[in-house]
């Protein structure tokens, strides 16, 4: 066997391109700076955060649970992120799926004597949405008035209107026993029905066939970039690849007959080093030795990134000496109660400043009268937010906590340093690019090992070292790789991109499959039978139907956003509402049908609530509305309107649950869940900012 | 002359209320021609903008397209007419890609039944092919507009006023607002949609913008017209002097005691 086809054929020139000065954006790159990364990210953290650190977080009946809890919010968070697109607000909203839910509620026991069918009132309240949707739509367009101030107006109307009504018909202010009218189970079957199950059977089904087809698909499209960039196989390629296959198809057959948090990493991991194996095997021959090494003078910075990296890392593994072990201990008691308001008011002007410096730009080149109300909106906001963090900071902050922060400052500093000392070595000089790289990877380990010795949850200490460990690997792959070989050129552009193409689709595949895999660990009866003699509660799995709803709301909207004229009209709408109406975008048309479409997915949630609890309160869904435009706001949707995501809403609004379901399950104060959806609104909009940012970098 | 001009304006006026915005305005807009319409602030210019593109109804005076007289009450029909128009900075949503802005409004589908979805791939391959046209290399038609240079952005509005058909293309200030470079680059692409056929009318206060791409002037002052010309009826240097108020201006310099 062997390499059976000389060099000299791929290196003849490749396929001219038209510009040289370009690079190819592959589909990551595109992905990387597309809304809803602050969002995918921040969940991915927020996930992870609970996952170690709440005993329950991450079992099928706690994923459920906060499922459940971000149906509702995800699908107005949908709804909402369409609308602000659209470059409008909706303060109505929240109360607009209480109102409908009493409404709902009220005609089915109360009107014509001892109430109508429910699916009638129904009905009903969908056309009242929609009616009180389209005049919110038509005021904004007829006065033109700033949205928030129409909306508010609706809503003070309708919180009224439900309070009197309720009031009058029920005599108190809540409407019960929806359930028992006639037709309402039947009804609940049909649109908010609880499936039960113990186990996820499709779960392995899913996890099978999503691997298995992402996995040909990237192997395939590794062996088709490796034959256009060299038209070849070695032995040893094949020896790799063979055994890289072995690995992961163990691993994979293990992780599927197996189960429970621990196993389910550990082989994972043995099914990931083998795809690494394997991929490495296939793709070498898209590699070739280094002509030439660089051995020129270092660019300037280079070992003072590498000096200040290697004092910050070092620090980090010495931090756990001084804060002593102390779980749950509180610090900063030092801070007599008399002062920490001073510092929440202080953290509150931060705020207010910050918002008012970000809106600077967009008042200069905007005027100043459009952009007021969404100032004023957002400003208080800020600042609320941060104050609201810092008190809870202080409610919060433990030495367990403090420790966790300063080697997470200190440690993530010290390895950013490194990596980028590293890509600036890489330009002039390989062998100090190696170095750095090892030195790189040794740190990380070390780190590994000294988080495994401190960390206080078996589960964060266990998932956070593997995922280092495997990191690290990485790091030495690649810095090895880079020393020793240099990529080819394909001769073939279209056959090397579909290669691309087809690896990255393969990865993203199996990603998911192993992420369902690993999230929705199934309690197996005997592990509930020790939980149980461990004196815990063995939650009945319930999959309800308002997350189908959700999914079903996210998909059309996404559809409809980014596949239609109409998406492409509500971008429009949003981004400049005169440039549309010039060139023929009927806008009064699009505002009201978005104010409508917010009203009716009010409905729909309202809906689901009255026929899930079958008892509404009066104010019900009251300061929701925030929480849907946070969830917009998270998921990159931008305050002055004409960019953002529905994806990324479903992602904020996923955020917020999981906040709310993990704070509760760590067993913390539930109030700390705010200072985690601030510093989480904060992270996300500012990497939001910054892909934004890199998205409008001229290419 | 070799045919009848696309347009033709005959003499048209609008008064609003007692105040009078144009007054007597007579002149031809040929294919593959470029009439420029110069004056200073204030001199008519967008009134006869609107009036063209269907914003306003002359209130005397007709204006012909290919001979038949058009009289159009909204910008929709101006538009279905073929007179398409740019203006300076109204053109374009900034975070939007170049493609969805190329066919803001006219969005190709396809589909099944009654469920249709925006012909992305055609509309991206379409913009860039468009673009190619007008001489400009998109590198990437997903980049959002705002990162292009002004002058890209303007040649954008062009592109897509000459894929949708239009016959008559209104230019209002394109280069007011661009640095030297970037106007140069904006006259070029003028002068390439006059050659692929159409009508074009050029607004600017700026005659050294107008000289080059112009074959024929319109210079108003306060609502009526200095004089129409031909390309060979007059030179640069006339052209400025008419533009910087002339006789006003040298009698204001001789007040001066600068003259």
């Amino acid at each position: 066997m062997g390499e059976f086809v000389s060099e000299t054929v791929v290196e003849s020139a490749p396929v001219a391109k038209a510009d040289e000065r370009i690079a190819h954006r592959g589909p990551l790159q595109r992905w990387l700076v597309s809304p809803e990364i602050g969002a995918l990210i921040g969940a991915v953290i927020v996930w992870a955060f609970f996952w170690g650190n709440a005993r329950t977080f991450g079992e099928a009946d706690s994923t459920l649970n906060w499922l459940d809890v971000a149906a509702p919010l995800g699908i107005m968070a949908v709804a909402i992120a369409l609308l602000m697109i659209g470059g409008e607000f909706d303060l109505s909203s929240g109360v607009m799926t209480g109102a409908t839910a009493i409404l709902i509620g009220l005609m089915a026991t109360y009107f014509g004597g001892d109430g109508i069918h429910i699916g009638w009132a129904i009905g009903a309240a969908f056309l009242a949405a929609g009616a009180v949707g389209w005049f919110n739509g038509f005021m904004v367009n007829r006065t033109g008035l700033p949205s928030f101030i129409v909306t508010l107006a609706t809503f003070f109307v309708l919180r009224g209107v439900m309070l009197v009504m309720s009031k009058r018909l029920a005599d108190k202010v809540q409407v019960a026993e929806i359930l028992d009218q006639e037709g309402a189970q039947t009804l609940k079957g049909w649109i908010a029905h609880e499936w039960m199950f113990t186990e996820f059977k499709g779960r392995d089904f899913l996890f099978v066939a999503l691997v298995l087809i992402g996995g040909a698909a990237f192997a395939y499209g590794l062996l088709e970039q490796s034959f256009v960039r060299r038209q070849g196989l070695s032995l040893v390629d094949m020896a790799l690849s063979v055994i890289g296959l072995a690995a992961a198809a163990i691993g994979f057959t293990v992780l599927n007959r197996t189960d429970g948090v621990g196993t389910n990493v550990l082989w994972g991991v043995v099914m990931g080093v083998g795809t690494l194996v394997l991929a490495l095997g296939l793709s070498r021959g898209r590699w070739k030795s280094r002509s030439e090494r660089l051995s020129g003078t270092l660019e300037r910075g280079v070992v003072l990134r590498v000096g200040v990296g290697v004092v910050g890392i070092t620090l980090a593994c010495l931090t756990p000496i001084p804060l002593d072990r102390g779980l749950g201990v509180p610090v900063l008691t030092w801070v007599s109660s008399g002062f920490r308001p001073i510092i929440a008011a202080a953290a509150a002007l931060v705020g207010i400043f910050l918002a008012v410096r970000a809106a600077i730009p967009a008042i200069r080149s905007r005027s100043l009268r459009s952009e007021l109300p969404r100032l004023l909106f957002f400003a208080p906001y800020c600042g609320l937010t941060l104050m609201v963090s810092v008190l809870s900071f202080f409610q919060l902050s433990t030495v367990q906590g403090l420790r966790a922060m300063a080697m997470l400052a200190l440690a993530g500093g010290g390895v950013v340093l490194l990596m980028s000392a590293r890509g600036l070595a890489g330009r002039s000089n390989t062998g100090w690019q190696l170095g750095i790289g090892l030195l790189a990877t040794l740190a990380i380990l070390v780190l590994a090992f000294v988080v495994r010795a401190d960390a206080g949850a078996v589960r964060f200490r266990t998932g956070l070292f593997t995922a280092m460990c495997i990191g690290a690997l990485v790091i030495a792959a690649n810095t090895l790789l880079e020393f020793a070989m240099e990529k080819r050129r394909g001769p073939d552009a279209k056959a090397d991109r579909l290669g691309k193409r087809l690896q990255f689709t393969g990865f993203a595949l199996a990603a998911i499959g192993m992420v369902i895999r690993v999230v929705w660990s199934n309690l197996t009866p005997e592990h509930a039978e020790r939980v149980k003699a461990a004196g815990g509660t063995v939650g009945q799995n319930v999959l309800r139907q308002p997350v189908v709803w959700w999914l079903l709301v996210a998909a059309i909207g996404a559809f409809v956003l980014t596949k239609t004229k109409w998406g492409n009209w509500i971008f429009a709408v949003g981004g400049n509402k005169e440039a549309a109406r010039a060139i023929g975008v009927p806008v009064e048309k699009v505002k009201i049908g978005l104010f409508v479409v917010v009203s009716l997915c009010g409905c729909l949630a309202g809906t689901l609530i009255a026929l899930r609890y079958g008892t509404v309160q009066a104010n019900q869904g009251t300061g929701l509305e925030f929480e849907y435009i946070i969830a917009a706001v998270v998921g990159g949707c931008l305050m002055t309107g004409g960019y953002g995501s529905v994806i990324g809403a479903c992602l904020g609004a996923a955020i917020m649950a999981m906040s709310t379901n993990g704070v509760q399950s760590t067993g913390w104060n539930s109030d700390g869940r705010f200072a985690f959806l601030g510093v989480v609104l904060l992270l996300a909009v500012l990497v939001n900012n910054y892909t934004r940012k890199k998205a409008q970098e001229a290419r | 002359m070799s045919s009848q001009p696309i347009l033709e304006l005959r003499g048209i006026s609008k008064y609003f209320g007692n105040v009078t915005a144009l007054e007597a305005i007579s002149t031809i807009v040929e294919a593959g021609k470029v009439t420029c319409v110069l004056g200073d602030n204030g001199a008519g210019k967008s009134t006869l903008i609107k009036i063209l593109s269907g914003v306003h109804q002359p209130s005397a005076g007709e204006f012909m397209m290919d001979g038949q007289p058009m009289n159009f009450i909204s910008p929709r029909e101006a538009r279905l007419a073929g007179i398409a128009t740019v203006f300076q900075d109204l053109a374009m949503a900034p975070l939007m890609s170049v493609w969805r802005n190329f066919f803001l409004g006219s969005e190709p589908t396809k589909g099944i039944g009654p469920i249709k979805w925006f012909d992305s791939s055609f509309a991206k391959r379409t913009a860039k092919e468009e673009m190619a046209k007008m001489g400009i290399d998109v590198r990437d038609v997903d980049q959002p507009v705002g990162t292009l240079s002004g002058g890209e952005r303007q040649s954008v509005a062009i592109a897509r006023a000459v894929y949708f058909g239009a016959r008559v293309l209104i230019l209002d200030e394109p280069t007011s607002a661009l640095g030297v470079k970037q106007a140069g680059v904006v006259l070029k692409y003028t002068r390439m949609a006059a050659e692929r056929g159409l009508g074009v009318i050029f607004i600017t206060h700026n005659p050294n913008h107008a000289f080059p791409v112009g074959d024929r002037f319109l210079l108003l002052n306060r609502g009526r017209s200095l004089g129409d010309f031909a390309k060979d009826q007059i030179s640069r240097v006339e052209l400025s002097r008419l533009m910087a108020g002339g006789a006003e201006l040298e009698a204001i310099e001789h007040e001066l005691g600068i003259g």
